[in-house]
């Protein structure tokens, strides 16, 4: 159930986060994000600008695939439960492809009270490409 | 024939900036990804939280931006432009979500400068490293940025 509430206790390693489907990415979805984050490069934008730079057309802004990410952790784990987030942009994004984010729990660790669990993150296009692929920290709560 | 960037960009430290996040800025910024999670949307759901009111979602700080250290800033420091840079990886350390209503400071610098050849020619990496603190000087957050340039 999306926003339930997850313990430290209830994971193992080898859990898989529930995955998160986004898309089909269209432009306005790009416009809009440009607006949010500040990030108004017309490689995002402009067909002909990204076309003349050599990218063969618009791409989604990398931290758009990041946020759907962050969103697949904190749909599963709880807002404010991400300590760490890092990502390496693989691929990019294309309008009309479709993002599904995915994780696994490969560590768990507890010490003076916080738990902390370490998860291999990644989200691929439609064809099964990674577009992205990092690695994220999130500590929850304890039953006890 | 490829580019030259200006590697005496190392260890340059931006003008540090503050930004005050605006609540609307929040759900703006939540919107635009279509993560409709409450506690970045409902203000009573924030007020009830254990944070006492919204938070930002994780990538939120990406959006503290400052002409004198923005991106742009940083291409005219290397000689290039917009044209020829991807963002090549991103990473977040958060100790504590950000919260609207809340002034941080900003403070970004050039950690690491290095050049590899990739399958579409050869291509530098510029890492930055910003630090967000709160009124009280404590690390609410800290971002690493790898920016690509295509040379």
């Amino acid at each position: 159930m999306k926003y339930a509430r997850v313990y430290a206790e209830d994971i193992n390693v080898g859990d898989e986060l529930p995955p998160l489907v986004k898309g089909p990415i269209q432009q306005i979805q790009l416009t809009r994000y440009a607006g949010a984050s500040g990030d108004f490069n017309p490689i995002h934008q402009d067909d002909e600008f990204a076309k003349a730079a050599g990218m063969g057309g618009v791409f989604a802004h990398g931290m758009l695939s990041m946020g759907f990410v962050a969103q697949a952790l904190t749909d599963w784990a709880g807002a404010g439960r991400v300590k760490k987030l890092g990502v390496r942009f693989a691929a990019l994004v294309r309008l009309k492809d479709v993002v599904t984010c995915r994780g696994r729990v490969v560590s768990r660790s507890s010490k003076d009270d916080v738990h902390l669990v370490e998860l291999e993150v990644w989200a691929e296009n439609q064809r099964g490409e990674k577009v992205v692929s990092g690695r994220a920290t999130i500590e929850l709560p304890s039953r006890a | 024939m490829p580019i030259q960037i200006n590697k005496g960009v190392l260890g340059k430290e931006f003008p540090p900036f503050a930004v005050t996040v605006e609540r609307g800025k929040v759900k703006e910024f939540a919107r635009a990804i279509g993560d409709l999670n409450p506690l970045y949307l409902d203000d009573r759901v924030g007020a009830a939280s254990e944070w006492g009111d919204l938070i930002a979602p994780p990538t939120f700080a990406i959006t503290f931006r400052d002409e004198g250290a923005d991106t742009n800033a940083l291409l005219r420091e290397l000689g290039t432009d917009i044209s020829r840079v991807l963002h090549g990886e991103q990473e977040f350390e958060i100790h504590r979500p950000l919260q609207p209503g809340q002034t941080y400071l900003c403070r970004a610098k050039v950690v690491d400068i290095y050049e590899k050849t990739g399958k579409s020619g050869p291509m530098a990496f510029v890492v930055r490293e910003t630090a967000i603190t709160d009124r009280d000087n404590e690390v609410v957050a800290t971002m690493r940025a790898v920016t690509v340039v295509r040379l």
